[in-house]
């Protein structure tokens, strides 16, 4: 059942003040109460907008179009150095300069990576990202010159916008990324809604008959990866001003498996659940790090196969079903 | 000349390191459709466990490779029983599965041994070197050579000439089909999934001195397996056994003639390799 469905459905005044419920919910949460709370608080919720960012546009790939990137967080990385080594090294600190080139180095970076990866499918599609997310970490690593290897980047600032009247802390940050997510989050709703986006979900349905039909699936493919890339590279753009530092670290696999955990504990194939799946995650994060930094690892460990063995459709669709069931009980009969 | 027996022996030795951890997971992949990420961490389970019986207690080597292939192949069965008998097909839950079975070993590994990497052994007997013109070359290459292809001369033996062999790729080629004239497919699977864990065991003692004996194995060794098997082609031993030579010997020269390249040497193997046969050099399906 989705949600185009479920529009059809004549609702009454009560059903549709509570089809708007989950959204005035979410405005509260991520409006309001940064207003409200500590700064400690609003530092966490920023991180969870940047990896909501990052997962969502995993799931462009991953939940829409059905191609299981295992490498993602090369274009999270590539964003962020870019973003870095001309803070750092190079002094340009107009943030709307460097953040343009750093999405658009992402782009870039998907745009070939894409070509060698999309030449395979399935299983293989995701050994190649892997094996291709671990060739940029390498480079992180070994790339003294470029990247400061091990030690990393650190970003002292916030972005300079060149907003005299702007003054920085945690809550206007948190405002920042928000409008960001915001942002993003309507042009990738857009993207899945509109007939390009139609055309992925169909590729990842049955990529044969989309073919049949005279569809040019992997230009499709493609421009999806290219996209998900610009899109993750955005959330790079954001990481290293909130981490404070740049460390190739952020470009490994465990930030791609990370993200991928994300969308399928919120549930693939659909915008909001990665969002979901990042509250869950960086909160039970945030936890184990306050109370077992050390086994943090084991814990992430014992998500995953709990994930895997008992939430396979992820958080999403519960609630879902939920929400269904309260707003629409009666109009279902 | 020396220069080019030097650097053809450490390949052909690494390589064979490169086969033993590749044909568990190719084999996995080809039989059961299961990728199991977690496989390099079992090898670096059985690096810890044999660092434990032959430099710690001061044991036999062998029982160190014995008790290292046991405890692979044991957690093979556990992840098989357990988990991927759920998961047939179900390739993202494979993927997030296994990778949380390597942060769970790992860090299970991080809590009996202590963060800090273990020396490279191997045997007390095999720790000399003999004189190769100007160089000396260590005994313990040689020895993994000579295991290697053992092994692989026993895996192939065991898949194309017996009738466990037959029932193997039987499996392969149509599960349905083998199911349907009362082949008990599941217990096949469970098998060869052991047997493959049980290898990787094994190569984590025997690959100790080449790639040492640290919390990084995990993710490094999956790596290489990982290009092995996209190179070769999966669920092929042959495949899995060329992809290990290509990758090992071209390795070995690339760093033996400029070490700064060498770092990316299996990728760009690996990107050359998929530019021109996507299916891996002895992949048959069409992927």
């Amino acid at each position: 059942m989705t949600l185009a469905n479920l529009k059809n459905i004549r609702q009454s005044p009560r059903e549709q003040w509570l089809r708007w419920a989950p959204y005035i919910a979410a405005g509260v949460v991520f409006v309001l109460v940064p207003l409200l709370v500590p700064t400690y608080i609003n530092s966490l919720l920023t991180k969870i907008l940047i990896f909501a960012i990052f997962a969502i546009s995993l799931d462009i790939i991953m939940g829409y179009t059905g191609l299981p990137s295992l490498g993602h967080a090369a274009f999270f990385g590539v964003a962020g150095y870019t973003v870095s080594i001309l803070l750092v090294l190079h002094g340009i600190e107009n943030f709307w300069l460097i953040a343009l080139l750093g999405i658009l180095m992402a782009a870039l970076a998907a745009a070939i990576l894409g070509i060698i990866a999309l030449r395979v499918s399935g299983i293989y599609f995701l050994l190649v990202t892997f094996a291709l997310g671990m060739l940029l970490y390498s480079m992180a690593l070994k790339w003294f010159w470029l990247t400061r290897g091990v030690q990393g980047l650190p970003m002292v600032s916030y972005p300079d916008l060149g907003l005299s009247w702007l003054t920085w802390n945690n809550t206007s940050f948190y405002y920042f990324v928000f409008v960001f997510f915001i942002v993003c989050f309507f042009l990738m709703y857009r993207l899945v809604n509109s007939p390009f986006g139609r055309a992925l979900q169909g590729i990842r349905e049955n990529e044969p008959r989309m073919h049949a039909l005279g569809y040019n699936t992997w230009l499709y493919k493609y421009i999806a990866f290219i996209i998900a890339g610009l899109f993750a590279g955005v959330a790079g753009v954001l990481f290293p001003y909130y981490a404070r530092i740049m460390t190739p670290y952020s470009v490994g696999v465990t930030i791609s498996t990370l993200a991928m955990l994300i969308c399928i504990i919120g549930g693939l194939g659909t915008l909001w659940g990665p969002l979901i799946g990042a509250v869950v995650i960086i909160v039970v994060e945030y936890l184990s790090s306050v109370y077992v930094p050390e086994r943090w690892p084991l814990i992430l460990g014992g998500l995953f196969a709990i994930t895997v063995m008992f939430l396979r459709g992820g958080i999403a669709p519960y609630l879902l079903r939920l929400w269904k069931r309260v707003s629409y009980g009666s109009a279902k009969g | 000349m020396e220069f080019f027996v030097l650097n053809l022996l450490n390949g052909v030795a690494f390589g064979f390191i490169l086969f033993l951890l590749a044909c568990g997971l190719s084999l996995a992949l080809g039989v059961m459709g299961i990728l199991n990420l977690a496989h390099g961490a079992l090898y670096m389970v059985g690096a810890y466990l044999g660092w434990t019986i032959a430099i710690n207690q001061g044991l036999n080597f062998w029982l160190a490779v014995l008790v290292g292939a046991v405890a692979g192949g044991l957690l093979g069965l556990i992840m098989e029983w357990g988990f991927f008998r759920y998961l047939h097909g179900q390739l993202n839950e494979q993927v997030l599965l296994t990778f949380g079975f390597i942060y769970i070993l790992t860090n299970l590994t991080q809590w009996i041994w202590g963060p800090i990497p273990k020396a490279p052994f191997t045997a007390p007997f095999l720790a000399g070197s003999f004189p190769l013109g100007s160089y000396t070359y260590p005994f313990s290459r040689i020895a993994t050579i000579f295991i290697g292809m053992i092994l692989a001369v026993a895996l192939w033996w065991l898949l194309e000439r017996t009738r466990a062999g037959a029932i193997i790729r039987a499996g392969m080629d149509d599960r349905k089909m083998s199911t349907g004239l009362g082949i008990n497919v599941g217990l096949v699977s469970t098998a060869v999934f052991a047997l493959g864990a049980f290898i990787a065991g094994a190569a984590g003692v025997l690959g100790a001195r080449m790639f040492g004996v640290n919390l990084e194995l995990g993710l490094n060794v999956l790596l290489y397996a990982l290009i092995v098997v996209v190179i070769g082609g999966m669920g092929s031993i042959p495949g899995a056994i060329l992809g290990s030579m290509v990758i090992g010997i071209v390795d070995s020269f690339i760093k033996g003639l400029n070490p700064d390249l060498g770092y990316f040497s299996m990728y760009l193997i690996m990107i050359i390799i998929l530019l021109v046969k996507p299916t891996g050099l002895l992949g048959k399906r069409r992927i």
